[in-house]
């Protein structure tokens, strides 16, 4: 069965390059665009905005001054995140970077005992060794929304984590600059270990937008939504701050973004993302409170449908126009 | 459309290939035999599995009746028996769904434990789960989501329909592995410093000198966890067996059978081990993110995994009575379409079968796996991550037999939901 469509796939790959010789041919679009135009900007963008945040934290600790940055920085993360490969995973970067969901609660356990704490553990070195849960935007936003004021002086914690986050991004960009980008672009010459042939590049980011709509659906989406009877808009991400729905809308564009510089044939996968980006837009719950109500429930899962209908078509249309299977991933396990 | 390109999309290089073998007179082994011999090698896994812990209920009961430091230690001992051919079964979770959907009954974590007993002060909160200092053994009566619950007698099924996962909060782990665990070793208050759970047997004791209260019901929550995982690994056994579902499932279709295999292998080594048991508790630095906590059973835990996805590559399982369960295996096939690809694989199975062997190694001479946890711990920080590595690595290779096969995870995925197309209401 598999031999069959397999040759059916020739069959319209011959067609196709037979019918393109005559026009004037695609946008130029593959991983080498990519890595160029999506990627590396992006690893540059999250620098450039994590250390604004930085040097804004350094100024003033008022959330509100800090709002603006917090958010740009964020947002920045966002079109990149969902890239579980390479330096933003080496070290558990991403993982402090924002660790969620986290259904022990160990984020604020782990940050309790960091507000107030002796002065050397928020130097940069130490504050690198500490708990993942710890760190990053999460943590950050526990400060900045805490949901009851916090008696201790947050103010050189803020500061700590703000920092902390503008030098993983610029250790990030940096290896991405001095190595990994050349990892991919040079995949399928001798001595590249890591990417045997081109097409494991493009299996290795199809796998990861896959990956990444996954999470969206079952994660960002999903734990809030839980059931018709019992919606938890308490579970969902970055509620504090009222990122819920912008966490989603980002990371939706982002993964569009990268599917049209990875393939220039995938106009059904760009369309269903076009139809889950205005639902995202038309969505008047930033923080997914709304789904409490069942109408504003049945939105959400409307929303959910349409991310997994986008993962749905890049699993039939773009994958089999980039001529790569589904890859395991980070997300495998529980 | 297709891309236009220079290169042949790797699934039609394997097609091709894959049609000039089968036409090729060469001696390999038929995808019919491996699955056979991958079917034969869970319902073995899973026939040990179910053994092992009819002697740990045995052994539970002993402790029960006559609770002494004594049986206690002989029920622990069993438990970590038990463990050995359980942890081996993983490799056959990812891939089956009939295994993967009954797995969280056995082997959920990481648990909220204060739902089930007594805690060290502090230690049961978290702000996503109200139940996590619920205490059931210390409080036969309670309310859950609205609804009174009658938990005076402590039986298998409060315990599999009411407790576990209880709120649909995911960390109420009520039973299997991981609840037994808790009940025979306690927390491990040690932190990342050396030493285990150290749960007085006096905690059994009817009558006076029962510590900590409710020793009876205690008791009764452990014999029927016991019980219920018991029937549980039976069930799970006979699915295996002779005329189980999984067993047929995998028969019907070879094909999509390897699928399975190389899934379950890759899964397993790369999303769940290196993952989110491995990596994750390190970056977090967390002693409670090891996946057997109480016991500091983890180094055989997570080495018993190792062997397992070996043991589904290489076609051959070692039973706890030490017998052989072999056959024509996936090796065969994948070094029939690439012997290159084959070599490298059985030496990445074998590296991090032995890097998980070195954690394992270091825990058993006194360094723990909770210790190797500890913040700025350079040791244990490259031993787990050697073991992380290892896993990653093999992945690769692992995902290169899937095209050397011919095999499509799309094609499976895509049937999967289009018989499921209203999972998100269940």
């Amino acid at each position: 069965m598999t031999i069959r469509i397999r040759l059916a796939v020739l069959a319209c790959f011959l067609a196709a390059g037979g019918a393109l010789a005559l026009g004037a041919g695609p946008a130029r679009a593959d991983y080498p665009e990519a890595v160029r135009q999506t990627l590396l900007p992006g690893y540059a963008d999250f620098r450039a905005a994590t250390a604004d945040l930085a040097a804004k934290a350094a100024e003033t600790c008022d959330p509100a001054a800090l709002a603006a940055p917090f958010n740009a920085a964020w947002d920045a993360w966002l079109e990149v995140q969902w890239l579980r490969l390479g330096p933003a995973e080496d070290q558990g970067r991403a993982l402090a970077i924002a660790f969620w969901p986290d259904p022990k609660g160990m984020g604020a356990k782990a940050q309790k005992a960091l507000i107030g704490a002796d002065p050397a553990l928020l130097a940069p070195e130490a504050f690198a060794q500490q708990s993942v849960a710890a760190r990053g935007f999460f943590s950050l936003e526990r400060l900045l929304y805490p949901a009851t004021p916090l008696a201790a002086d947050t103010c050189p914690l803020i500061r700590a984590t703000a920092d902390d986050l503008a030098r993983m991004a610029a250790a990030i960009e940096t290896d991405w600059t001095g190595s990994y980008a050349d990892v991919m672009l040079t995949a399928g010459a001798p001595g590249n270990a890591t990417f045997l042939t081109e097409s494991e590049v493009r299996q290795a980011l199809f796998t990861q937008i896959a990956t990444g709509l996954e999470f969206i659906k079952d994660q960002r989406i999903g734990r809030p939504l839980g059931t018709f009877d019992k919606p938890r808009p308490e579970l969902a991400e970055a509620r504090a701050s009222g990122r819920s729905l912008r966490n989603v809308l980002v990371s939706l564009q982002a993964l569009r973004a990268m599917t049209e510089t990875l393939s220039p044939n995938a106009p059904q996968t760009l369309a269903a993302f076009d139809h889950a980006i205005q639902l995202a837009q038309a969505l008047d719950d930033p923080d997914f409170s709304g789904i409490a109500d069942p109408s504003g429930w049945l939105k959400l899962q409307i929303l959910q449908q349409a991310v997994d209908a986008t993962r749905q078509k890049a699993l039939s249309e773009l994958a089999r126009d980039l001529g790569v299977d589904l890859g395991f991933n980070a997300a495998d396990g529980d | 459309m297709p891309r236009l390109s220079l290169t042949l999309p790797r699934s039609l290089t394997a097609a091709l290939a894959l049609s000039t073998a089968l036409s090729a007179p060469v001696l390999a082994a038929e995808p019919a035999e491996v699955v056979t011999t991958y079917v034969d090698i869970a319902a073995a896994t899973y026939g040990d599995a179910l053994t092992t812990a009819q002697v740990l209920k045995a052994a539970v009961d002993a402790f029960v009746a006559a609770p002494s430091a004594e049986t206690l230690a002989a029920a622990r001992e069993a438990w970590k028996a038990a463990r050995v051919p359980y942890q081996q079964s993983e490799a056959f979770r990812f891939g089956n769904p009939i295994v993967d959907d009954w797995e969280g009954k056995v082997n959920a974590w990481p648990l909220d434990e204060g739902l089930i007993d007594y805690v060290e002060a502090g230690s049961a909160e978290n702000e996503e789960n109200a139940l996590a200092g619920l205490d059931v053994i210390a409080t036969p009566k309670f309310t859950l989501s609205g609804t009174e619950i009658d938990a005076t007698e402590i039986t298998p099924a409060l315990i599999g329909e009411t407790l576990h996962e209880a709120d649909g909060i995911e960390a109420n782990v009520a039973s299997g592995y991981h609840a037994i665990e808790f009940l025979l070793w306690g927390q491990d208050l040690n932190g990342t410093g050396p030493g285990a759970g150290d749960r007085p047997w006096t905690d059994y004791v009817q009558g006076d000198g029962c510590t900590h209260g409710n020793c009876d019901r205690r008791a009764a929550y452990l014999v029927a966890a016991t019980d219920l995982l018991v029937s549980d690994l039976d069930e799970m056994a006979k699915q295996w067996a002779e005329g189980g579902d999984a067993r047929a499932v995998v028969l019907a279709n070879p094909e999509a059978g390897l699928l399975a295999m190389l899934t379950g292998m890759g899964s397993l080594s790369y999303g769940e081990l290196a993952g989110e048991r491995m990596k994750l508790g390190l970056m977090l630095n967390d002693p409670e993110e090891e996946h057997d906590c109480f016991s500091d059973n983890t180094h055989n835990s997570h080495y018993y995994d190792g062997l397992g996805i070996r043991n589904v590559y290489l076609g051959s399982y070692t039973r706890v009575d030490g017998s052989v369960v072999s056959g024509p295996s996936l090796s065969d096939l994948v070094a029939a379409k690439d012997a290159a690809l084959d070599t490298q694989l059985k030496g990445q199975l074998d590296a991090s079968v032995a890097a998980l062997g070195a954690i394992k190694a270091a825990a058993e001479g006194g360094f723990a796996y909770d210790q190797m946890l500890a913040p700025g711990d350079a040791r244990g920080e490259e031993l787990i991550m050697g073991g992380v590595n290892a896993l990653v690595t093999q992945t690769a290779s692992i995902e290169r037999a899937v095209a050397a096969l011919g095999l499509s995870k799309i094609d499976f995925e895509g049937s999967d939901s289009l018989d499921n197309p209203n999972a998100v209401f269940q």
